[in-house]
């Protein structure tokens, strides 16, 4: 038995310590914003935020983060509401301003790798409210494991939708 | 209910029928029906018995009217990331209708079982007019001729506005036309289900003047973004069965290897796991992902296979193809454009370019691997969920794999990691053994591919080289033309469990082949220079390679990618005229522009030197250098006619001779696709080819020793990170006299290669006529 803290909420999963929290993410508690890109830290589809670092989850055994804060894609909305000090009732029916932005920019082709990116976004913007284009660009290539990669070549959107969201969090909704 | 009367009237050839007083509340809507042979050839022997298809002759298969005024449509293409079925097709629809945007509410996509056309995920917009676009506009006719019937006003009388109907000083909405009565109306069509064309819609309904249109050419959002966005989309990957196995499959040692003997699980370790053997595939499954992604890693280190080596490595690839290889079996194809004596003019000219281009095999690459869940129900029929560019032609596929029919085999599409191409002949990879798993155990199967799988296991865009002659003449313009074009088999759509387990597939490629997977290489880039008066083009194919030498036929399978065939052959053009407007002391804009005719070509060239600030000189630079650690910059260009859309490229670089490094600091593209439908939705499309594009141009490469495919992840098949993408300006160029609309998602990922490689030429004085640029290739060329 583990116990998890997934999106401010404690689960209890059966699941050998050894076994990726991807997996059970995806199969246990069905939290399928995280996919499976590569299952070697080598893509970024499969990320969330770990204590608020993007972490990837494809190679973090479960039993390394039982007492550490996980936030996926379903988690980011009550993310934002806390930070604003919005109630659970508002985060129920609002999207945390980075996903606001991904749909305004309309960022995503196939979308299967953003997940990834809006956990790296939501990461970036957190630890600097206005990075230079140069800070995003070093924020989804090199500050990770490895780069979050876009197979459909979707960057200038990305790129444009984390300016637009960093817009948004300094209106403060 | 059946016994109402009907009451047929003629809408432009097809016939409307209505049962009326209908007690479910009626609409325009559909059913299942009975669907002859000649519509769908797969089951030729029980016609009259299909279940699960919709009937295509039914307009309300494809479009339909509800009382509420809300709107469903219906597409055989899956949605890949292009987003034209939740932009396009809605625009598309309300224009012909008359409706708002917002009005057609749902769309339902790709299921075999509830979408009428088949086909594949590419050419959405079918040269202008797609399937859906004449399904809008025979619903608009009948449902012309029902307000007329109901308002006792002549149809020419009628004008509808925001889906009301009004002529005469009266008016009714659709949905009063269409309540409590059921309607039929029956269109024409033509083709097969399952094949890579699916079936057309025939007749010409009147279509709306372009003039009238006031929903195509705004940027409405696409709605499957934001449920992606929002974590509420269920993706291919979601799909989970009561009582569903997780399975891994254990790929052969070699792609030719056949089995020995497989290996036992390790039942102290997982004790839940079971290997399934069938033919020479060999699967494990368990009930959860993690027990059978061990157990398989377990098993694949205990299964013997024979040895293999019957591929040339990629270190010989050029040589192999060149001159190991059967090119004269599938019979030449010859350019329809040709005119003139190229041989003679080339023969006497006065400045002659003649080179050799290369191209390397490369992978569609999906972001995740495939994957499909597959239920064989007891009865036998197979159903599958996953994410497939041509679900009818899957479904085809995995009839004939299981000795049944059609209608034995449903596919069910859900969004998943874009593929490019590869499965728009049916299948991705992982379908047809989660169907023979499925079987085998009795119970729903998934099985996901990991990355070494599909980097190993699936197929790739085939390499290809290319000779080019290119005469100019005394005043510096192209004489003559000639280009051979060799490349194997470019379409493979054997599904790889099929063959591992050794059940029906159609023929490994072949010379003749009832599909698109012959041998003959078709010559697919457009002759775009007009004016040249000798021109010669000519395609040679053959098998893949390995195909021969393999006892399952399994050679390097190739199949199409994004801009497929055309990349291979626009590629050496493109960059061979760059370097005959060099030879020829001209620049390489103008040039193209001098060689040109038609106004959409000049259209973009102008478009894309205006966007880009092009310096117009000849090249190289006057001050080209290969040498020294300083960057040295360059500008080039590229054209192509794709599916009735006109591009042109301009990549400004910086290459670092001493490292080989180069950087695409910009990269300018002007398109015009006629009638722009979505301007936001086809710029995104744009930017996102045009990454694909310097991936290619630059890193994509697939390596290969004599036993297989060695590049198994992102380490050694790298795409561009965000760091490596330069300003990128898109340019489109709205033409609404052009009447019709182009496509979009294609040829923007074959442009930078040719540009990016007549940019070096500018840059440094040196051409390099291989694909990939890498810097380490390029350091080495440039010191030659």
């Amino acid at each position: 038995m583990v116990t998890l803290n997934v999106n401010g909420v404690r689960r209890e999963v059966q699941a050998p310590d050894d076994t990726p929290l991807l997996y059970v993410l995806r199969n246990d508690l069905q939290l399928i914003g995280p996919q499976f890109g590569c299952g070697l830290a080598q893509c970024g589809a499969c990320s969330v935020l770990v204590d608020g670092k993007e972490t990837r989850s494809c190679v973090t055994p479960v039993a390394s983060v039982v007492n550490q804060e996980i936030t996926t894609l379903e988690g980011l909305p009550a993310r934002w509401a806390k930070q604003k000090g919005l109630s659970a009732e508002e985060a129920r029916t609002m999207l945390h301003p980075v996903q606001q932005a991904w749909i305004e920019e309309q960022t995503p082709q196939c979308g299967f790798c953003q997940n990834g990116m809006m956990i790296k976004a939501t990461e970036l913007l957190e630890s600097n409210s206005h990075p230079t284009l140069a800070q995003i660009k070093e924020a989804f290539t090199t500050s990770g494991v490895s780069p979050n990669l876009c197979r459909c070549g979707t960057y200038v959107a990305i790129i444009e939708a984390v300016q637009h969201a960093a817009t948004i969090m300094a209106k403060g909704r | 209910m059946a016994t109402m009367s009907e009451r047929p009237a003629n809408v432009f050839g097809p016939t409307l029928s209505r049962r009326q007083f209908v007690k479910a509340g009626g609409a325009l809507v559909v059913g299942f029906s009975l669907v002859g042979p000649e519509i769908l050839k797969g089951d030729a022997a029980k016609p009259a018995t299909l279940k699960n298809s919709l009937d295509p002759t039914l307009s309300s298969s494809w479009v339909e009217i509800h009382p509420d005024n809300t709107i469903l449509i219906r597409t055989g293409k899956s949605d890949f990331g292009q987003g034209s079925t939740f932009t396009a097709y809605r625009q598309i629809v309300a224009e012909e209708l008359s409706v708002p945007f917002e009005a057609i509410t749902t769309v339902v996509a790709g299921d075999t079982d509830r979408t009428p056309d088949g086909s594949g995920a590419f050419d959405f917009l079918g040269h202008g007019t797609p399937n859906i676009r004449k399904a809008a506009a025979y619903t608009h006719q009948a449902l012309l001729d029902l307000a007329s019937e109901k308002l006792g006003v002549p149809k020419d009388k009628l004008s509808v506005k925001e889906g009301v109907v009004s002529g005469g000083g009266k008016s009714v909405s659709y949905g009063d036309l269409v309540k409590n009565q059921q309607l039929k109306l029956t269109i024409p069509v033509k083709g097969d289900l399952t094949s890579i064309g699916g079936l057309t819609i025939e007749g010409n309904p009147p279509m709306k003047p372009v003039s009238e249109y006031t929903v195509i050419g705004k940027s409405f959002k696409n709605s499957i973004i934001s449920s992606k966005v929002a974590a509420k989309e269920t993706w291919a990957t979601d799909v989970r069965l009561p009582g569903m196995l997780h399975a891994r499959v254990v790929h052969p040692k070699t792609i030719g290897s056949t089995l020995v003997s497989a290996g036992q699980v390790d039942k102290t370790k997982y004790p839940n796991a079971q290997v399934i053997v069938k033919g020479n595939l060999v699967g494990v499954v368990a009930p959860t992902e993690w027990e059978a992604i061990q157990a398989a890693d377990q098993v694949a280190s205990a299964t013997k296979w024979t040895e293999w080596k019957g591929l040339p490595g990629n270190a010989k690839l050029y040589q192999h193809l060149r001159e190991e290889s059967d090119w004269t079996s599938a019979p030449v194809s010859k350019g329809e454009t040709d005119k003139g004596d190229a041989g003679a003019a080339l023969a006497s000219a006065h400045k002659k370019h003649s080179a050799t281009y290369q191209l390397s095999y490369m992978k569609h690459a999906p972001i995740g691997p495939t994957m499909a869940v597959a239920e064989v129900k007891p009865d036998g029929t197979a159903h599958i969920y996953t994410h497939n560019q041509n679900p009818q032609a899957l479904r085809g596929e995995i009839a004939m794999m299981l000795g049944t029919t059609i209608d034995h085999v449903v596919v069910h599409s859900y969004p998943g990691p874009g593929h490019y191409g590869r499965s728009n002949g049916g299948n991705a990879g992982a379908e047809d053994e989660a169907v023979l798993l499925s079987q085998a155990v009795g119970k729903p199967v998934r099985v996901q591919w990991m990355r070494a799988d599909d980097m190993q296991w699936s197929t790739q865009s085939a390499a290809a080289l290319s000779d080019v002659q290119v005469a100019i003449d005394e005043k510096g313009k192209i004489a003559a033309c000639q280009i051979d074009h060799y490349m194997p088999a470019m379409q493979d759509d054997r599904p790889i469990g099929a063959v591992l387990a050794g059940l029906p597939t159609m023929p490994a490629p072949q010379v003749k082949s009832a599909s698109v997977t012959s041998t003959v290489n078709d010559l697919e880039d457009p002759w775009i220079y007009a004016p040249v008066p000798n021109v010669a083009e000519r395609g040679h194919g053959t098998f893949q390679v390995g195909q021969k030498a393999s006892p399952l036929a399994v050679g390097l399978r190739d199949h199409s990618m994004r801009t497929p065939g055309q990349f291979q052959q626009n590629y050496p053009r493109e960059l061979a005229i760059s370097e005959a407007a060099a030879l020829a002391g001209a620049d390489a804009i103008q040039f193209r522009i001098d060689h040109a005719s038609e106004e959409r070509v000049i259209g973009v060239l102008k478009a894309v030197r205006d966007a880009s600030g092009w310096d117009t000189r000849p090249s190289p630079r006057p001050d080209a250098v290969s040498t020294g650690s300083t960057p040295v910059r360059g500008r080039g260009v590229s054209l192509m006619l794709r599916s009735r859309t006109y591009w042109a490229c301009v990549c400004q670089i910086a290459v670092v001779p001493s490292t080989g490094a180069i950087a695409v600091e910009k990269y300018t593209i002007a398109v015009d696709p006629g009638i722009v439908v979505n301007p936001m939705q086809l710029k995104r499309n744009v930017e996102g080819g045009a990454i694909m594009g310097i991936s290619h141009a630059l890193f994509e490469e697939v390596t290969f020793d004599e036993s297989g495919i060695t590049t198994d992840d992102w380490l050694s098949y790298p795409i561009p990170t965000m760091a490596d993408i330069p300003e990128i300006k898109v340019v489109l160029l709205n033409n609404p006299k052009v009447g019709a609309y182009g496509g979009g998602s294609e040829a923007a990922n074959a442009l930078a290669a040719p540009a990016i490689a007549a940019a070096l030429h500018d840059a440094t004085g040196k051409v390099i006529r291989r694909l990939p640029m890498k810097a380490a290739y390029v350091q080495a060329s440039l010191k030659t």
